[in-house]
């Protein structure tokens, strides 16, 4: 006997679990290129 | 007549001619029509392989205990004869003892007329069946079950083949546009419905659980999973995944005309991506396990393999490991996992209504997952000033590179000016690591 309430907790807890951590590097990844590029833009300068 | 009775032919039935059939379709896909040849090849010969009686290679010896105590009234199977499933084999005064696997007797441990207790062994059995190990032990005899166990079971060849796939993976195009890595996102989609149909169909959560991840379109992913959660099933979704990865030319058009317009399917995006520093290339691998795996620690296997064979790749100063992961050590681990998968598929096993069920879900899981990630990059242009062509959220769908190939070729019968291959990569090894933490989240609340 399947636990439906069990299985949609799985379903939308794990997409929405793939979601967050996908938007979460999406995230680090743009910021950590933002910051790169400063940094190399500033060595440039200096 | 010169031992023919002792002969594969004694035990070959229809089921085992065609599923020799099917093994030489898929070699004949491979060879002919260029489907997925390293992957193809040795599946349809170890198909064929274990379909040929007798043969041993996939072979698992069980012992057969006694269920309760009694006396052997009858042996009811001779040694060396087939049987299926739940057949009696021996039975007591006090009942019947059924096999609990298909396969043959190898030796009757009893006689008519002794006295059992329960948990004696009464037979020793032949089976190439796939058991829950600690309801059923079994040893393996074979060759290929020996690599099976010990490859496959042991969860040894997929993470591997996953760390050679990092290393053949290029992050920059998903690292100049990050956006992508939210249509890899979009596309796990598939991963969840095809989990609800297999609940809706009767499937139990396990065997769900390793149906959907076809929809994460990565062979060593799926493989990985079903290995944990449902090894029976290991067969039919594993020639699901990686045929459906073949067919993704076939699959991903069709979704992609149905859910965009004309003018969509023409919106040009400019060839040139952000340049990717090699730090950023560095940079990502590292940070990527480790935010990954804190959440979701139960992909640590796949998601630390894939990352670690990906800095071996971008770091610089491990080129040998590189060259090896991308060439020796992938292609020995395709021989060995790929003729294991292969004949993990004997007929008793994979002629089920169940396989052609699985078969059909994988197919939804795949162009739901493609859907997903169109339906998202449409919503994303909504958002945004600088329009993004939304086949390339298809590319979600980690047959990597195949599917951003595809939305290439559809992208340029559109409209000849657009290069979309590029964009389109982002998307599709983004699906990759979305692939990976889905099947992480399952292992970790079912595994």
């Amino acid at each position: 006997m399947t636990d439906w309430s069990f299985a949609i907790q799985i379903a939308l807890g794990g997409f929405a679990l793939v979601f967050i951590l996908l938007a979460m590097l999406a995230g680090l990844v743009w910021t950590g290129a933002r910051i790169l590029s400063r940094i190399a833009k500033n060595k440039a300068e200096a | 007549m010169f031992g023919l009775l002792e002969s594969g032919f004694q035990h070959l039935y229809w089921g085992n001619v065609l599923m020799l059939a099917v093994g030489g379709l898929l070699i004949y896909l491979a060879i002919a029509k260029k489907m997925e040849p390293l992957l193809l090849v040795p599946i349809g010969f170890g198909i064929i392989l274990v379909n040929l009686p007798l043969g041993g290679m996939m072979d698992y010896q069980m012992q057969l205990e006694s269920p309760s105590s009694g006396t052997v009234v009858s042996i009811d199977q001779e040694e060396g004869t087939r049987f299926d499933r739940d057949t009696i084999l021996i039975t007591l005064d006090t009942g019947p003892i059924e096999s609990p696997v298909f396969g043959r007797m190898e030796a009757s441990m009893v006689a008519v007329g002794d006295r059992i207790e329960e948990g004696d062994v009464v037979a020793q059995l032949i089976t190439q069946e796939q058991t829950n190990q600690e309801e059923y032990p079994t040893t393996p005899i074979g060759l290929l079950s020996r690599i099976f166990k010990y490859g496959v079971m042991w969860q040894i060849l997929p993470p591997l083949m996953f760390l050679c796939l990092g290393a053949m993976t290029d992050f920059g195009p998903m690292l100049a546009n990050p956006k992508t890595l939210l249509l890899g996102a979009a596309a796990q989609f598939g991963v969840y419905l095809a989990f609800f149909l297999a609940l809706i169909a009767g499937f139990s959560l396990p065997e769900a659980c390793s149906i959907g991840i076809i929809g994460g379109a990565e062979g060593p992913t799926t493989i990985y999973v079903t290995s944990v959660l449902a090894p029976h099933i290991i067969g039919a979704t594993a020639v699901a995944c990686y045929s459906y990865m073949a067919l993704v030319p076939v699959i991903l058009p069709p979704i992609i005309k149905l859910l965009t317009t004309k003018e969509e399917r023409k919106i040009y995006m400019k060839p040139q991506l952000r340049p990717v520093s090699k730090v950023e290339k560095i940079l990502f691998p590292l940070i990527a396990t480790i935010v990954v795996i804190l959440f979701v620690p139960s992909s640590a296997p796949l998601m630390g393999c894939f990352m670690v064979g990906n800095l071996f790749r971008e770091c610089g100063v491990t080129e040998r490991l590189s060259n090896t992961a991308q060439t020796g050590l992938v292609d020995t681990l395709t021989i060995f996992l790929t003729l294991a998968i292969g004949a993990s598929m004997p007929a008793e096993n994979f002629l089920q209504p169940r396989t052609l069920l699985i078969l059909v879900l994988g197919v939804v899981a795949f162009a739901s997952a493609a859907g997903a990630g169109v339906l998202l990059a449409k919503l994303m242009n909504v958002f945004s000033k600088e329009k993004i062509n939304p086949m390339i959220g298809a590319a979600g769908v980690s047959a990597v590179p195949m599917s951003a190939r595809v939305v290439q070729v559809l992208g340029q019968k559109e409209n000849p000016r657009n290069f979309l291959l590029m964009h389109a990569m982002g998307p599709n090894v983004a699906g990759a690591i979305g692939a990976a933490i889905a099947g992480g989240v399952f292992l970790g609340i079912l595994g």
